[in-house]
């Protein structure tokens, strides 16, 4: 067993077809509990990667733990502790969804029926699916499907999770239930959530750290606000006035922290190098000066903004 | 490995492969073919059935190295009723190796090949079921069907047989020492071979068809004992089935033991369609 804290580590993770290279030298550490989410266009290498550290591809180069457990030599402990929602549902059509609750936890080794039955109701209840149970999944629709493999990555209480483009084919409503489900279970569960996707507002909602990648590579990883202050230099804040008179823009430019100061109209932008410690200062010394503030609004890039500026603009550099 | 998870997964496919008509189909029509349409055919024509040798010397050949007391009875028959006995009770045994290998092979091409057109294959993999596990669930899968639907034309078969052929000779056919020996030896023998080879063949290509195609080499050295039947070349004597069983049996540790080396989830899984 290595890293205590850290649920996944992987150092120089690397995955060749023949001369394509898949995935190309990740590191990188998800700490027990953590939402991490990998982010990239697609063909990026997110499900490869999913899939090396589930023990289904072999690393070419580098290594990979998971739970502490290489994902090579201790393949099968691997599988027994993750549980893995895969690109395509992966379910059986002509069985039905208990039948395929059942042959899933079975064979994850929930093996007392009694502890099996009521998990299965719990989590069928959960995605709205009990009432269908005994009808063939082939009749199910796209977001039903989805439903049902995200329940059955579940059934056996796994310490990590991989989730390949969970809310792919849900309508909102569901969307939010998968996205408050993920939230519930790495806050009061404590598991360990790995998740790729493209939406990049679940991202920005439910991820403590992000990893781009493209083309196999790693463009970027960390915090949202890691990544925004990579890309945006200093935050922007918005402060709408009654007048925007020359005694308040000057008292702001001569602030601490401000940088630089635009008046456009009633409207101050302005250049600030630490937004959360300035802004209260700011607004305060825009009233000492006289100034009527209507609205104040920090402007940072979202994360959609961030993937464009790194993953897109490169593949249009290159 | 443990027992209870392959069952799981023998269990699983026994409920997808019994919703799925595209099998159920071919493995119920040939069995009927061989052990009800057939029979019927020899018992109201037998001079229309060609075998590639000359009534005589089938006939000659067969009854050989059949027991005194057959020969004494048939002694007093025509030359047709002579040859439906030879084709019923010793020629047709041969035509029974085909079902089970038949039917195991359209259900063991199904198994990996099948999963993966049906995009089901990865969620099976990510499980914690190792890999003699999956194997020997997929061999089970397609053993007990096969078997079940051999054991059925066979009860189907000699119920004919003896309805059919009472009136004529007067006695009881079916069953012999040959057939229970064929039916509850060679055949299993015989058909976790097949189905261990289709499965790994299964595993290797890319969709249910190719691997279909590729396992009906199989049947190659059946159409070689039936010609060798046929022809009057060779006899399916206990001793002789005995011997063949041995060695299949040799074999099918063998096949079991080679699956489970060259079985590789990554080459399962990125051999896709």
């Amino acid at each position: 067993m290595i890293g205590q804290l850290s649920e996944i580590v992987t150092e120089g993770l690397t995955k060749r077809f023949n001369s394509f290279t898949a995935v190309d030298r990740l590191s990188f550490e998800v700490g027990e509990g953590e939402i991490f989410g990998i982010l990239g266009p697609n063909g990026a290498g997110k499900t490869t990667t999913i899939r090396m550290l589930a023990s289904l591809l072999t690393p070419t180069e580098g290594t990979a733990f998971v739970g502490g457990f290489d994902v090579v030599d201790d393949s099968l402990k691997v599988r027994e502790m993750v549980g893995i929602l895969t690109e395509n549902p992966s379910l059986y059509d002509r069985l039905t969804a208990m039948e395929n609750m059942e042959f899933f936890a079975e064979a994850y080794g929930v093996s007392d029926r009694g502890t099996r039955s009521k998990k299965i109701r719990e989590l069928l209840d959960f995605f709205d699916l009990w009432h269908r149970r005994d009808d063939k999944v082939g009749s199910y629709s796209k977001g039903m499907k989805q439903k049902l493999a995200i329940a059955r990555a579940l059934v056996h209480d796994p310490e990590v999770l991989f989730l390949d483009e969970p809310t792919s084919g849900l309508d909102p409503r569901s969307s939010k239930d998968i996205r408050d489900l993920m939230e519930e279970l790495s806050r009061r569960e404590g598991q360990t959530i790995l998740l790729c996707t493209h939406r990049l507002e679940d991202a920005e909602r439910l991820c403590s750290r992000v990893m781009l990648i493209n083309e196999g590579g790693m463009v970027t990883m960390g915090t949202t606000d890691e990544l925004r202050s990579q890309i945006a230099g200093t935050p922007i804040l918005r402060v709408r006035l009654g007048e925007a008179s020359e005694a308040v823009v000057d008292a702001v430019r001569s602030m601490e922290g401000v940088e630089a100061v635009a008046v456009d109209g009633t409207m101050l932008s302005v250049s600030l190098i630490d937004a959360d410690r300035v802004t209260p200062h700011l607004v305060r010394g825009v009233i000492l000066a006289g100034g009527m503030v209507q609205s104040v609004e920090v402007l940072k890039p979202s994360l959609e903004e961030i993937y464009l500026k790194l993953v897109v603009d490169e593949d249009e550099a290159e | 490995m443990r027992l209870s998870r392959a069952l799981l997964v023998f269990r699983k496919d026994w409920r997808e492969v019994g919703r799925n008509w595209e099998i159920l189909t071919p493995i119920t029509l040939v069995p009927l073919l061989f052990s009800v349409v057939m029979p019927l055919i020899v018992i109201s024509a037998p001079g229309q059935i060609n075998t590639g040798a000359s009534p005589e010397v089938l006939i000659e050949s067969i009854l050989r190295g059949a027991p005194t007391d057959v020969i004494e009875m048939l002694a007093g028959f025509t030359e047709d009723q002579q040859l439906t006995y030879v084709l019923l009770v010793y020629m047709f045994a041969t035509f029974f190796l085909l079902i089970p290998v038949m039917a195991s092979s359209v259900i063991a091409s199904d198994s990996f090949a099948g999963e993966k057109e049906r995009k089901t294959i990865e969620a099976l993999l990510a499980t914690p079921l190792t890999d003699g596990e999956l194997l020997l669930g997929k061999i089970l899968a397609s053993f007990v069907p096969a078997m079940g639907v051999t054991i059925l034309s066979f009860i189907a078969y000699t119920v004919v047989v003896d309805v059919g052929t009472y009136g004529t000779f007067g006695v009881i056919l079916l069953p012999t020492l040959e057939w229970f020996l064929f039916i509850f030896l060679m055949t299993p023998a015989l058909s976790i071979a097949a189905i261990g080879l289709t499965v790994l063949i299964s595993s290797r290509v890319k969709g249910f068809k190719e691997a279909q195609q590729i396992s009906v080499v199989l049947v190659v050295p059946i159409i070689g004992l039936l010609i060798g039947q046929g022809t009057g070349v060779l006899t399916l004597g206990p001793p002789m089935i005995l011997v063949i069983t041995a060695l299949l049996a040799f074999f099918d540790l063998l096949i079991f033991r080679f699956s489970v080396l060259l079985f590789k989830r990554e080459k399962v899984l990125t051999t896709w369609k």
